[in-house]
């Protein structure tokens, strides 16, 4: 491009093809939402067969995993923040939703021994449902949504079953609401970016 | 009335580094460049002047032992924008 001077209408070309370059990227690959998606439904399935089979230690798979897996997601954020030549608005109302969700999350997940199972893994499928709707709705991403409302209903349907049940219902919800549509999200980001 | 436009804004490289910032929160000299496809040379003078008209805020630091540029549209910038694309479409109007 150069510097030179130009008429109206060339003027109006400019803006509007740089504008449309900003707004035409996706801001997420959607890396993260598969991440916790199956880390989270591995630790619930992994908590559901040490109760169905007595192993005790069954409980310490979340106070492992969870952990750890904030470690990483730090890091890799770092990483791919590093890597980012820009900062979209999108890039910056999406950091707020994810930090306010975590700690949201951390807040239902200590006050857990007090309001008791059913209650905080309603709270958590609200809160999933919650996020991803949001997400869906900043990125323009159907699946998300469509994703967060079957989290809504999943935490729905867990007020009318037992505290091991919570179990599987907590993974289907993390299924439909992380899993699924963070696939989706990464073949589309990959396609933007072949 | 149509008013003049702004001579500051009414240049192509100026104008697209300007339309970039308008849609993204803070871009870096690289991503401008890339986007615009115009040469380090002239996109550092470009970027001075409207420094220098106070529509942007430059910030330098280092990446990786690497100089950074990071680029922000101000209140200002905005400001001239907006009034920019007004004049704009009241002139395109009146050659119709």
């Amino acid at each position: 491009m150069e510097n030179k001077d130009f008429d109206p209408t060339e003027s109006m070309q400019v803006i509007s093809s740089m504008i449309n370059t900003a707004k035409n990227k996706l801001a997420d690959d959607g890396f993260l939402l598969i991440f916790w998606g199956w880390l989270v439904i591995a630790a619930a399935l992994i908590q559901y067969v040490s109760i169905k089979v007595n192993f005790e230690y069954g409980n310490y798979v979340w106070a492992t995993l969870l952990p750890l897996g904030g470690i990483f997601s730090a890091i890799y954020g770092r990483r791919q923040d590093k890597k980012k030549n820009v900062k979209t608005y999108v890039d910056r109302y999406l950091s707020y939703l994810w930090g306010g969700f975590g700690i949201a999350l951390v807040l239902t997940l200590v006050l857990m021994s007090q309001y008791g199972i059913k209650v905080t893994y309603f709270m958590l499928m609200v809160l999933y449902g919650f996020v991803t709707f949001v997400c869906g709705g900043i990125l323009n991403f159907k699946p998300l949504i469509i994703g967060s409302l079957f989290s809504f209903a999943c935490a729905i349907l867990s007020n009318f079953c037992g505290d091991m049940n919570q179990l599987l219902i907590i993974s289907v919800a993390l299924l439909c609401s992380y899993v699924i549509p963070g696939h989706l999200l990464r073949a589309k980001y990959k396609s933007q970016n072949v | 009335m149509f008013k003049d436009l702004d001579p500051i804004l009414h240049s192509q490289l100026r104008l697209a580094v300007i339309s970039l910032l308008v849609s993204v929160h803070e871009a870096e000299f690289t991503y401008l460049k890339e986007e615009t496809n115009s040469t380090a040379g002239n996109l550092s003078a470009q970027i001075q002047k409207l420094k220098e008209a106070n529509y942007i805020h430059i910030e330098k630091k280092f990446k990786d032992n690497y100089p950074l540029t990071i680029c922000k549209i101000t209140p200002e910038g905005i400001k001239a924008f907006e009034l920019y694309v007004k004049s704009l479409k009241q002139y395109i109007n009146l050659k119709k």
